[in-house]
């Protein structure tokens, strides 16, 4: 069970409280006419399936309401940052990378 | 006496408070303080099951959560609980108990036979060889191997008990109260925090309670006791004996089973059986301790074989010592001391068996000191003996424990204590996905990196001393809690010799051949099974463990797995650490689904969800449907009816007079703001811009790949104000779907949205007498149908009450709605039947609303649609703004090929050639009734029902390329061998030109 | 904009949610204690908080100044706004004066993006207190109501059973609770079940 920090509650909650709404960062086309049936699809259909670094959208559902972000690793379920919606992560696969080359001795992989 | 092997004196058992039991249908005697299986062995008791596989007579083998053979069938009736281990279970006057297994007892079992003579016959993966194929024989073949290997019987009656749930929330949890534990919580404890110590047995002290050493100069259980009674006192510590954290799960989430009636008698007297508690915990501290590992020999499952720790908590704990001529094989120093306590108990130890050629620790020198006889460099290849241990062959072995070096001699005894070195109790360390690690000094595996926040203390870490356990337990609980403590425990046990590791005692014969030497006891798998599979190419653990079944079922390889591990790596040439461990998942030991369940059964299981109206309907006898968690009524039956007749009825009113439809669960969003309209220009697919205030408007909204998802009415209040409705099981999907877009793309709009679905009741009614009802309760609006159009919308006072009236419907006839404030619903859908009662006003249900729309053609989102279906396909093209400046939210996925093809399934009527015929609905539909199977399927009936003002079934369904199809015949073959035709045909059945709701 | 003022005036028009139940007291000790607050006047209010023109015109009709800060509450005599989400809170004033507070906050706020919505219909209050509360709430929500974490005067939206609510801690040690209408049938069979061992009354 995930206990999750909500940047609008400000406060970490339970997972009960939330709903998981799927990845984060995707930007519906501007203009959906004018991009190709592929670039539609891609927009529709693909997603990112990671082993590792995740960036997600949680739904605080029984909460508060709001959409927020989550970084979080889906090997082993550790989040690193919560963030509200129109915010950029501040921890990405690349940061978790720079930082394994010093301290990989401890990952729980 | 009865109790043959129990103890004059000492243990913490209560001699005041005897206790009578029963096993297996005879009567013991036993006292207040024992385990099941204490009082069993104080009896004599030797063989308490038959095994899984091979049948063979099981004694007990442990004294806790690592028992793998005495499983018991506890209670009578519908109280009765399978697989309780009698190690863990606390005697009161009167429990029933017997083995899960052994037929027709455990003493005598038929079955035996089967191991005996079946024994080379029965291999690992014996299941998998034999019953492959044929395939379709795999239901006989399972119905005779249940029958078989099965563990326990379930009552087919409810549980007469009940269980519950706490949430609970601390900074500190600690798991586990032996020494490592106590002092951690005392730490912590002593900072303030919020701590929770949680504990399987009915006691704290965990190994302190049958020790024989001193902490800081007191009696190991004197100081457990002391250590409780601070805790206990402590308002900021919770202490939770006969508590089993079984999980742990992620960031720190941690269950525990609390039994709280268990001890005391079968079913609950009052309150909970047993509850759950789900644990937050800032900080986890694991102190579960070590189990001792048995050593794989010969024959080494016979009752009268135990572990040799267990022998000496049975001795000093319970006053019971379960032999009187005892040899304790060892790999390590711990077994000395039950040789001491043996002795102390007054029986007889007839040597210790060392596989160690220079044993010289405290306690090596205690033993030789007392007079017993050590056998260094030896082990025992093979006990001997058929329904209990009456002798062990021991044979000297080389320096490594590989090899013997010498013939065996018999020694004859009635009690083997094995002491093969100690196993870390890394299961909850590996719930959250935590591989452990395998340490060479410790001969184990201790846990993993981990990214909780976990604190380890004593012997889960491989350090086994008392005084290394408290110390890193008062380490632990400074940790937790944010503190720093120097306090040091002293106990005297600082000298102890290297233990050695030995996970197969060889035999003068290989494995294959020699007597089965078992590595789990639960699933009866051999060390000759395990190199066997190694053999036939299960390299990968993970797969050995599959194919052997070691460390499966309720005892998780709490005893086997490592040396089975050892000896998978030794048959490929491998190291332990190379081969590596399975991983361990909850729980820990068995959870009663009941607890699982807590409350959330019968009416608690799924909220029922109640309109306004909810006691008229009730009081006037309606039959209720699920819809989503609402309780709706599906009809009004009438004495005698049938529920067709009582549609026909309802119906009929409808489309004649007047009938009235409780639709409050209907989702409902009020939106405000100036850029509302822009919003629902963009959610839904037909335009908003020019919508005036007092109108309504029909929408469908739809995902971005261009399916409809749902819809309904929403009405202009005013310019900026706008109220949405939503069927009645989409309403939250469909406020978090506004939400969604709104925060996450549109926010610039300046709109919000706030759920109103429980502020309004709303009535509906229908019928061509509808406005005569409503006139007669409403003064100050103009009705008329010119100066109330259809899809218009006004406030006026109904009944006295200030509310929303709508001119909207879903029957197809003049139809109005009233909305009113919830708290008057019940007042206002009273004042509706007094008003309607002389035209006869009818309430219907969702049963005749769904026949009365289904005439009409009108869709059901989530009936007729099902996630595939496009306003194209449902041909309400009609729907679709076709100029509208933004491109609305699925609009784009119109022109993708497949969503354009023109053979995509569309929604159309269907009409059955016989018209008295209903075709059920979800019926397949194909074009060639006598096309071979498989059959081409064209579509399915999604609606279906007997029309009665139309004297005929009526039915809609999607079929490729439908629309294109009309007038052409379709079939609907059904299980029965019927095949029923029907027309394609317009969906509006009923009044195709709109007529009467334009009235 | 226009608003649809509640009328009060006639007691057997209106029925609270939980209504029926004041009978079921079971208890002569009632480890629990339920009382509801029926037919307060429920407001949904959403507006942009840093625009101090919203802020100072809910100020100058509530008299109380809005709860700001996250999960925290602001009461002025008998009523109370909660925190909701940054930019929406629930005003609960005194039963039928919800019209005349709408209109007040509308005047005051003239053509500002904000939205009030009556919502006193669709949701009660209830008081749960007593000597079995803080055990009833550990069965009942996952959300942690010790005092360490949860103050006087914090609001918290979380789950009750398997359905939701709005909780203020009060001075008294116990609780406000908002149930939704159609909910409200649940939460007092989940009430009576979960209280059994403690007794309920019904206040």
């Amino acid at each position: 069970m995930h206990h999750i920090y909500c940047p609008y509650c400000e406060e970490a909650r339970e997972e009960e409280e939330y709903s998981y709404t799927g990845e984060a960062h995707i930007e519906r086309p501007k203009d959906p006419a004018a991009i190709t049936d592929e670039a539609w699809g891609d927009y529709l259909f693909f997603r990112s399936n990671p082993r590792g670094i995740h960036h997600e959208m949680w739904y605080h559902a029984s909460g508060c309401r709001r959409y927020f972000n989550v970084t979080r690793n889906t090997q082993s379920y550790e989040i690193h940052e919560t963030y509200k919606m129109g915010k950029l992560p501040t921890i990405t696969a690349k940061t978790i990378a720079a930082d394994t080359l010093v301290a990989q001795q401890g990952d729980a992989s | 006496m009865s109790q043959v092997n129990r103890l004059a004196a000492g243990g913490r058992i209560d001699r005041s408070k005897p206790m009578s039991f029963s096993f297996n249908g005879k009567t013991f005697q036993g006292f207040h303080g024992d385990t099941l299986a204490s009082a069993l062995l104080a009896n004599g008791v030797g063989i308490v099951g038959r095994s899984f596989k091979y049948s063979r007579a099981r004694g007990i083998l442990g004294h806790g959560a690592e028992e793998p053979n005495a499983l018991m069938q506890l209670h009578q009736g519908n109280a009765t609980v399978p697989n309780p281990r009698a190690t863990q279970v606390e005697l009161f006057d009167g429990l029933v108990s017997g083995s899960t297994n052994g037929w027709p007892s455990a003493e005598f079992d038929l079955m035996e036979w089967v191991g005996k003579i079946g024994g080379k016959l029965m291999p690992v993966g014996f299941y998998y060889k034999t019953f492959m194929a044929p395939q379709k024989m795999w239901m006989t073949y399972e119905k005779f191997i249940r029958k078989a290997a099965g563990f326990g019987k379930l009552s087919l009656e409810p549980d007469p008990d009940t269980y519950d749930k706490l949430n609970v929330h601390c900074d500190v949890m600690v798991v586990g109260a032996g020494p490592a534990g106590i002092a951690a919580a005392l730490e912590a404890g002593r900072s303030g925090k919020r701590v929770i110590i949680v504990d399987e047995q009915n006691e704290f002290g965990g190994t302190l309670l049958a020790s024989n050493q001193t902490v800081d100069g007191v009696d190991a259980a004197a100081w457990a006791e002391q250590a409780t009674t601070e805790l206990v006192g402590m308002a900021n510590v919770t202490v939770m004996p006969r508590t089993t954290a079984f999980g742990y799960y992620d960031h720190n989430f941690v269950c525990a089973l609390e039994r709280r009636t268990d001890h005391i008698s079968p079913v609950s007297v009052s309150g909970s059986r047993q509850r759950l508690h789900r644990i937050r915990a800032h900080q986890v501290i694991l102190a579960t301790g070590a189990i001792e590992r048995p050593l794989v020999f010969g024959n080494n499952d016979l009752p009268g074989i135990m572990l040799a720790n267990s022998v000496s908590t049975y001795i000093n704990r319970y006053a019971v010592v379960p032999g009187h001529r005892c040899i304790v094989m060892t790999t390590n120093d711990t077994g000395y001391q039950t040789a001491l306590d043996i002795q102390a108990a007054g029986r007889t130890v007839v040597a210790v068996v060392d596989s160690r050629h220079a044993p010289d620790g405290r306690l090596v020198q205690a033993a030789k000191a007392a007079g017993i006889e050590v056998m260094t460099g030896h082990g025992v290849i093979e006990a001997q003996g058929s329904k209990r241990v009456t002798g062990a062959i021991v044979a000297p072995l080389d320096e490594t424990g590989d090899k013997l070096t010498g013939t065996g001699k018999t020694l004859s005894c009635d009690l083997i204590a094995v002491a093969g070195g100690w196993s870390p109790v890394v299961h909850l360390s590996c719930h959250t996905g935590s591989r452990p690690v395998w340490q060479d000094d410790v001969a184990g595996f201790v846990p993993g990196p981990t990214i909780q926040n976990q604190h380890l203390a004593g012997a889960i870490t491989g350090k086994y001393r008392l005084s290394e356990a408290l110390n890193a337990g008062i380490k632990a609980g400074a940790a937790a809690a944010g503190t720093e403590s120097a306090q040091v425990f002293n106990c005297g046990d600082e000298s102890e010799g290297a233990a050695q590791a030995l996970y197969l005692v060889p035999h003068t014969k290989p494995s294959s051949r020699a007597p089965k030497q078992f590595v789990d006891f639960q699933n009866d798998v051999t060390a000759a099974g395990i190199e066997l599979a190694a053999r036939e190419g299960f390299q990968s653990i993970e797969h050995v463990k599959r194919y052997t079944a070691m460390g499966f079922g309720t005892d998780q390889g709490k005893t086997g797995n490592v040396n089975g591990m050892a000896i998978v790596a030794k048959t490929l040439n491998k190291s332990i650490a190379e081969t590596g461990t399975t991983i361990f998942r909850p729980a820990y030991t068995p959870v009663t689904f009941g607890a699982l369940g807590g409350r959330d059964i019968g009416v608690l299981l799924d909220p029922a969800r109640h309109t306004a109206m909810h006691p008229w309907h009730l009081a006037n006898g309606a039959a209720f449907e699920n819809v989503g968690q609402w309780k709706r009524p599906w009809y009004f039956p009438q004495a005698g009816e049938t529920m067709q007749q009582t549609l026909n009825r309802e119906c009929l009113a409808v489309r004649n007079s007047v009938g009235i439809l409780d639709a409050s669960t209907l989702g409902k969003i009020d939106i405000q703001g100036k850029d509302a309209r822009e919003f629902l220009n963009r959610v839904y697919t037909n335009a908003w811009s020019k919508l005036a205030p007092g109108k309504c408007r029909y929408g469908l909204m739809l995902k971005e790949d261009g399916m409809i998802f749902d819809d309904g009415v929403t009405a202009c209040l005013n310019d900026q104000h706008f109220l949405m409705t939503t069927t009645s099981g989409g309403a939250a999907a469909v406020l978090g779907w506004l939400e969604l877009w709104h925060q996450t793309e549109w926010p610039e709009l300046e709109v919000y949205f706030t759920s109103v679905t429980d502020q309004w009741a709303t009535c509906s009614f229908a019928g061509p007498n509808s406005r005569k009802v409503l006139e007669k309760l409403c003064t100050d609006v103009d009705l008329s149908a010119e100066a109330m159009k259809f899809m218009d919308y006004r406030e006026g006072t109904v009944a006295g009450i200030q509310s929303r009236i709508f001119r909207i419907s879903f029957t197809g006839e003049l139809s109005f709605e009233v909305n009113v404030p919830a708290d008057q619903g019940h007042y206002m859908w009273k004042k509706l039947m007094e008003a309607g009662e002389e035209f006869g006003i009818t309430p219907y249900g969702t049963e005749s609303m769904h026949v009365l729309r289904a005439e009409k053609g009108f869709i059901i989102a989530g009936q007729d649609t099902d996630g595939s279906m496009t306003p194209y396909d449902c041909l309400m093209g009609w729907a679709v703004g076709k100029t509208k400046e933004f491109s609305f939210l699925g609009e784009r996925s119109f022109s993708r090929p497949d969503t354009a093809r023109a053979d995509r399934k569309q929604l159309v009527g269907l009409k059955p050639k016989d018209p008295t015929v209903v075709i059920p609905e979800g019926s397949q539909i194909v074009m060639d009734p006598n096309q071979p199977i498989p059959m081409d399927m064209m579509g399915h009936v999604t609606s279906s029902y007997w029309s009665e003002c139309l004297g005929h079934g009526i039915a809609m369904g999607t079929v490729k390329g439908g629309s294109e199809r009309m007038g052409e015949t379709v079939y609907c073959p059904q299980a029965d061998g019927r095949v029923l035709a029907a027309e394609i045909c317009s969906p509006v059945f009923y009044d195709p030109k709109g007529d009467h709701h334009n009235d | 904009m226009t608003s649809l003022s509640t009328n009060v005036s006639a007691g057997d028009m209106m029925e609270s949610p939980l209504h029926h139940h004041a009978d079921h007291t079971n208890a002569s000790a009632g480890g629990i204690v339920m009382a509801e607050d029926k037919f307060r006047g429920h407001l949904n209010l959403r507006g942009n908080p840093e625009d101090n023109a919203f802020t100072s015109a809910v100020e100058s009709v509530l008299g109380v100044a809005l709860p700001l800060k996250a999960n925290t509450s602001a009461r002025n005599g008998d009523s109370v706004v909660y925190w909701l989400c940054p930019n929406e809170w629930l005003l609960i004033v005194a039963s039928g004066t919800q019209g005349q507070v709408e209109g007040d906050l509308r005047l005051a706020m003239g053509d500002q993006h904000i939205a009030i919505t009556d919502v006193s219909s669709g949701q009660t209050l209830v008081n749960l207190s007593g000597s079995g509360l803080a055990q009833l709430l550990q069965k009942s929500t996952v959300y942690d109501c010790h005092a360490s974490n949860f103050p006087a005067g914090k609001v918290v939206q979380t789950t009750f059973a398997k359905t939701g609510t709005t909780m203020c801690k009060l001075e008294d040690g116990s609780m406000d609770l908002v149930i939704r209408r159609s909910f409200s049938d649940y939460f007092f069979l989940w009430l009576q079940d979960a209280s059994e061992e403690y007794g309920l009354r019904v206040a």
